[in-house]
């Protein structure tokens, strides 16, 4: 088990690198860079274009400038922003807690609906509900996130009312000072009447949002696997002892059918981050997503690098114990080894 | 420091919740904005975003007043111009309080000016190089060109010596970049080694008081009930940033806010039905062109220009590119502007006549152009390529063929000022509501290469009676002279002037008093909730 741990972690040293490199020069093939982002239509004399650039550190030849980034990731620098002078480290760990809540709310959300749908599905074969959820499911995995998020926006929010349009909580009620980020462990702790229930009507779109392309693939995984679990002699066999449905789907059948939804529930943490960057800016939530979108705008090249090299490290990560839980839960693995 | 941090936030925190507490119906007036601030520090900024999140907390020397670009007295109560132009002796007001986030033991004073300035004049102030240090206004305004010493004559006079006379300083001074801020708040900061949160935890004289940011959700201000001017009539200001302009419409309709920025202009019909909204709107202050540079031929000619003038539908461009948010332009600076002369008549769409003065003018069709269009959207022309294409089959119906280019914006703007185009589509914004700041654009010292007159006209006549009005101070006889260079600059048709935009804004029926101004600052001092 720790040799393939070592092996897995040895893994992602050379995706790092992949990711630093790839991340410093596409940035800069983007045309314009922060000091021409920034001069509008009066224009800049050649002497302050010179020293702004000097300063950014972009008169510099590009391979220099990147193992100076190299050589300040090493030491634990992301850079600083140039829009707002803040550490990058700093933006991104007060922003991310809000992208961490939400994208939990998400997961959360996407596992239960989704494998209940696939294990309803699959018990269900060839029926109706079988058919209208599998379709609803490449319905899902297809949506726009923009389109759909505004489409709740305008119907649920707007028309029918029924939950807030964005924002984290109702801004006119509550006031508390942020204690940990999430939202939802600061309302409660604020101890104001109300501002939990609020922070979390405002989690229903932006969640329902993020979560319906992992939510869409997790029912269809679920819906094979069991499907495949389901024709085992083993089940059979449990029936054949006479136990009730529901014992033999949630106990001996849905247990071993999660084996391959866990690696899928792994690799959709990449969805949901990428999905986070969109869902945010349509919701007003602040998390790094939206942080990052307007770092393209802006062309904040050490907010870009650094964010993404830094949820990049966190997808890795969580894939990384994905694998390992992988070889944990599963016995053939585990025995093999 | 962190304990400075927080007992800032909490002795915040405590007031507004005490005043919650006191007045049971505490009107809490929030505006939907379209992002955070870079800072609150308008010095050190360029956005529109950033200057409207610091307007509450902060006054200027003079200000603009509500919803006009009227300079009237701010922090200076008075002044006197003499020297023909060249001496500004300013009054400061007296008994204006700093907010009391820190513990202020002085009013606002002649320090505190000299504090600001310096900053962005100087460079070893030892804020000077604090959030990046770069004061692209101070500098673009031409503020280190201009000034040629600031003196403080007593702790409420200051007298300000220019290199050469410059009407328009007044209108620079109510600018944003000439925010003024606590020079006693500076040396706490610097005592306490956190110089950089004299632009994170603003300290004004403005009628709100800054209480809190968190970055892309919401900034909160609450009244200043010592400000020394017109009171906040609401006792809670709060941004909620919302980038998106369908969430912004959604939370304005179900009351999440109750003002928001920019609305689409696809939304603005079902808008100016909802019988619980609102909408206002005014021409910008800014104008698309398309330049022709006139250093090349046949381009050089008048009857050229003027025949350009005659070949395109701008009515079309209008109504298919802005969507109605536009409106033809005939002068460079838009009507809501002081001296604009509306007896200048502009040349009206006709291709049969545009086609004789061609021929007038010896050139023979068909005849190849460049016509360059912006890779960007801008404030005031929201497709270049589209309004291109439009040009360039109106031109084919009077024999020229424009040739459609663009390029990299930076590299775009590079180019069109070194000369490089034949004809070229760009606009400009105006900065302080003075006219100077358009009719600079054609003046001759921008016509060399590399300079912002990209049209590279130089008219001695207009160049005279520009530099003439800069140093009068009396505004009715600038008008005059700015009207008289409307109608040369018309004459001579060294662009097309497309468009202003429109600039909509919506708010719910019960918010009032706004003013919408010209310069597209949001101010919410004198509004009310009913």
């Amino acid at each position: 088990m720790l040799a393939f741990f070592a092996k897995r972690l040895a893994l992602t040293l050379p995706t790092f690198l992949a990711l630093m490199f790839v991340t410093f020069f596409a940035i800069r093939l983007v045309p314009g860079d922060p000091v021409e982002v920034r001069v509008g239509e009066r224009g800049i004399s050649p002497e302050r274009l010179a020293q702004f650039r000097h300063e950014l550190g972009l008169d510099q030849p590009v391979w220099k400038q990147f193992l100076d980034y190299v050589g300040g990731i090493l030491h634990g620098d992301f850079g600083t922003s140039v829009v707002t002078n803040e550490k990058v480290l700093t933006e991104f760990l007060t922003l991310f807690p809000a992208t961490l809540e939400l994208g939990l709310c998400a997961m959360i959300f996407a596992i239960i609906v989704g494998v209940f749908f696939g294990v309803i599905a699959a018990v269900n074969r060839g029926s109706f509900f079988d058919h209208t959820l599998m379709g609803l499911s490449v319905a899902g995995f297809s949506m726009p996130i923009f389109w759909w998020g505004l489409l709740l926006i305008m119907l649920v929010a707007g028309q029918w009312g029924l939950t807030p349009v964005s924002g984290r909580i109702d801004l006119i009620r509550f006031y508390f000072e942020p204690v940990t980020g999430f939202m939802l462990i600061d309302s409660w702790l604020s101890g104001q009447k109300g501002a939990f229930s609020s922070a979390l009507s405002h989690l229903i779109l932006p969640t329902i949002v993020l979560g319906t392309v992992p939510l869409a693939t997790i029912a269809r995984m679920t819906r094979s696997s069991m499907l495949e679990v389901l024709s085992e002699d083993y089940v059979r066999t449990a029936r054949a002892k006479g136990l009730g449905t529901l014992r033999v789907i949630g106990l001996h059948a849905l247990r071993n059918a999660l084996i391959p939804v866990v690696t899928i529930v792994g690799i959709q943490i990449g969805t949901i981050m990428a999905g986070a960057v969109l869902t945010e800016t349509i919701f007003s939530w602040p998390g790094v997503g939206k942080w990052l979108i307007e770092a393209i705008g802006r062309r904040d090249y050490p907010a870009l690098q650094g964010g993404i090299l830094l949820i990049s490290g966190l997808v890795i990560f969580v894939n990384l114990l994905v694998d390992l839980l992988y070889g944990l839960i599963n016995p053939r693995i585990r025995h093999g080894n | 420091m962190r304990k400075f941090q927080r007992n800032m936030f909490y002795g915040a925190a405590m007031a507004l919740a005490l005043a919650v507490s006191a007045a049971a119906e505490a009107k809490t007036l929030v505006y939907c904005s379209e992002g955070s601030p870079e800072n609150f520090t308008p010095a050190v900024n360029t956005t529109g975003t950033s200057f409207d999140a610091a307007r509450p907390v902060y006054d200027q020397l003079t200000l603009f007043e509500r919803g006009t670009t009227n300079v009237i007295p701010g922090l200076a109560e008075s002044w006197t111009i003499e020297q023909n132009g060249t001496l500004i002796t300013l009054k400061l007001r007296k008994g204006v309080k700093f907010h009391a986030n820190f513990k202020p033991t002085r009013d606002f004073n002649a320090d505190d000016v000299l504090w600001t300035l310096n900053r962005q004049w100087k460079g070893d102030h030892p804020f000077a190089k604090i959030s990046g240090g770069k004061y692209d206004y101070f500098a673009d305004m031409d503020m280190a060109k201009l000034l040629k010493s600031v003196e403080k004559v007593d702790d409420y006079t200051l007298k300000i010596t220019l290199n050469e006379p410059n009407a328009p300083i007044m209108a620079n001074l109510a600018m944003d970049f000439m925010t003024i801020h606590s020079a006693e708040y500076a040396e706490t900061l610097t005592k306490l080694g956190k110089l950089e949160l004299m632009d994170q935890q603003p300290i004004g004289t403005g009628p709100f008081s800054f209480v809190a940011y968190q970055k892309d959700a919401v900034i909160r201000y609450k009244k200043n009930a010592d400000y020394w001017g017109e009171k906040a009539l609401v006792d809670d200001l709060v941004y909620a940033i919302t980038p998106d302009p369908t969430a912004r419409y959604a939370k304005l309709k179900a009351g999440e806010c109750h003002f928001m920025i920019a609305p689409r202009p696809a939304d603005l019909p079902e808008m100016q039905k909802d019988p619980a909204l609102k909408v206002i709107s005014q021409s910008g202050l800014n104008i698309a062109y398309w330049a022709f540079n006139t250093q090349k031929p046949p381009f050089d000619k008048k009857q050229v220009r003027q025949a350009m003038n005659m070949a395109i539908d701008k009515q079309a461009i209008i109504r298919d590119v802005f969507l109605g948010a536009g409106q033809v332009a005939k002068n460079l600076i838009p009507p809501t502007l002081w001296s604009y002369n509306d007896a200048v008549k502009d040349y009206a769409y006709d291709p049969e006549k545009a086609k004789a003065l061609l021929k007038e003018a010896g050139v023979t069709t068909p005849l190849e152009i460049d016509l360059w269009y912006m890779p960007v959207q801008r404030p005031y022309n929201p497709n270049a390529k589209r309004i291109a294409e439009i040009m360039q089959a109106d031109l084919a119906k009077v024999g020229i063929n424009a040739k459609l280019i663009t390029y990299e914006w930076g590299e775009y703007r590079k180019r069109a000022q070194q000369g490089e185009h034949t004809t070229a589509q760009l606009g400009w914004t105006g900065d302080n509501g003075d006219p100077d700041n358009f009719f600079f654009l054609r003046g001759c010292s921008g016509a060399r290469a590399g300079g912002q007159n990209i049209t590279k006209w130089c008219n001695k006549e207009y160049d005279d009676l520009l530099v003439k009005a800069r140093g009068i101070a009396d505004q009715a006889e600038r008008a005059k002279l700015y009207s008289q260079m409307q109608l040369i600059d018309k004459e001579e048709a060294p662009d097309l002037k497309i468009a202003h935009s429109i600039v909509y804004e919506a708010m719910r029926k019960e918010v009032e008093g706004y003013k919408q101004g010209p310069l597209g600052a949001h101010h919410f001092k004198g509004v009310d909730l009913k």
